[in-house]
């Protein structure tokens, strides 16, 4: 079954748009990784999700409804961004007792042991907050809700990497115990790919790539050697990037499947075949050009 | 064991691989219970289906049999099995690469016949 259903689903700001004709399935009970990079779409997608605001044309269905404006959609959804705000009258504490009345799974629990763990005071206001200390506040509170979707928007903004991987750890733990629907969006793939199952790679508003992780990471090689070695065995192929490293030698990333019969041929060849990290290929295959930044200053 | 995520080697065939060598040590033995790809998962932090698809490998060469409703069992002779693929397999990926790596280098047969037991020698010294 599945939770979100988007068919032909746009977003226009003006002339521009922020989502552009986009269609996809995100299945029950899965955590998938909404990579993209900056200004690419992701929080105009996930708070259309979340019902926040309302799609251009096209369709979305959030829990089989129309997210927009809807009751039901929102008392099983959680949107968990650096944004939110709560009164200043309120302490951590009281936010904590507050926002548990909203949500009908919310386990104290886990709030209170994640709120020990990461030494919170619990009388301080949200606003006096440092940027990380805020993220991770937040972030207890999209997981202690176990709401059936459950969104962060890039959640380990200002956290430090001890932080982030702890936050990683519990999202999990609490992901075996309580299977739900989870979209983490990030530009930093690396550090969370092998939590997710599914990974959705947008761009400029439209969609780059559906596929389970363990699928992405099997994608592309990169193949390094010989200038006219590898331009031999890559000729027709399309590329993914490109670079030259010093005179005579070459470095190219392309689709893994488009050399399958050719593997005997560069290992005979001696080319160097190298795994291509799933953040690199992610910034390939969301580049304008495929020299990347070096081709802004071979203009000699 | 800590996963290397900048391996060519896909994480699902890096457990399938530890639990090979867990079985192979012993420290999982025949007849007994596997780790669930739930355990898997909070041991090494992965998702589910990642750990699910490095038990499948398992199961599908019968190294692990499913019982139902009490999770994935070590087979009898899944020890003797796993030995003899990584003899066959393994071993001969490596040599072949060993190989073709000596010709590269120009090295001759009775040289690379004579560095492989000098390592072998060094190795029962230690």
């Amino acid at each position: 079954m599945s939770t979100i259903q988007a068919r032909d689903v746009t977003k226009s700001y003006g002339k521009i748009k922020a989502i552009d004709h986009l269609s996809f399935d995100i299945e029950e009970n899965k955590i998938t990784g909404l990579i993209g990079r900056n200004g690419a779409g992701k929080t105009t997608l996930l708070k259309m999700i979340a019902g926040y605001i309302r799609p251009t044309s096209g369709e979305l269905m959030v829990h089989s409804r129309n997210p927009f404006n809807s009751l039901e959609v929102s008392a099983k959804t959680i949107f968990i961004d650096d944004n939110m705000t709560f009164s200043n009258s309120l302490t951590l504490k009281d936010i904590l007792t507050e926002v548990s009345h909203f949500y009908t799974d919310w386990n104290s629990d886990l709030a209170s042991g994640l709120f020990d763990y990461f030494s919170l005071n619990p009388k301080q206001p949200h606003s006096n907050l440092s940027k990380g200390t805020k993220s991770t506040f937040n972030n207890i509170l999209g997981l202690a809700s176990r709401c059936p979707l459950t969104i962060f928007d890039e959640p380990t903004t200002g956290m430090d990497s001890a932080v982030r991987k702890d936050f990683y750890k519990a999202l999990l733990k609490d992901y075996i115990e309580y299977p739900r629907t989870i979209i983490l969006s990030s530009h930093l793939l690396n550090e969370l790919e092998e939590i997710l199952e599914d990974i959705l790679l947008i761009n400029q508003g439209t969609k780059r790539l559906h596929l389970p992780a363990i699928e992405l990471r099997e994608f592309a090689v990169g193949i390094r050697g010989n200038t006219q070695v590898v331009l031999n065995l890559v000729e027709g192929k399309e590329i993914l990037y490109r670079e030259e490293f010093s005179k005579g030698s070459l470095y190219v990333v392309l689709k893994k499947e488009l050399l399958r019969d050719q593997f005997e041929q560069v290992k005979q060849s001696n080319l160097e075949v190298v795994p291509v990290s799933t953040d690199d290929l992610c910034v390939y295959l969301t580049a304008k050009t495929n020299g990347g930044i070096e081709d802004v200053f071979k203009r000699s | 064991m800590i996963l290397n995520n900048k391996s060519m080697k896909p994480i699902y065939v890096q457990i399938a691989e530890w639990l090979e060598v867990e079985i192979l040590n012993d420290h999982i033995k025949e007849e007994e219970r596997i780790f669930s790809q739930y355990q898997l998962a909070d041991m090494f932090t992965i998702n589910p289906s990642t750990a699910a698809k490095g038990l499948n490998i398992l199961a599908d060469e019968n190294i692990v049999y499913k019982k139902r409703g009490l999770g994935m069992f070590v087979s009898p002779n899944a020890k003797h099995y796993i030995l003899s693929k990584r003899r066959n397999q393994i071993l001969g990926q490596m040599i072949e690469a060993l190989v073709m790596e000596a010709k590269r280098l120009d090295v001759r047969e009775s040289e690379l016949i004579r560095m492989i037991q000098q390592a072998r020698a060094e190795s029962e010294e230690k």
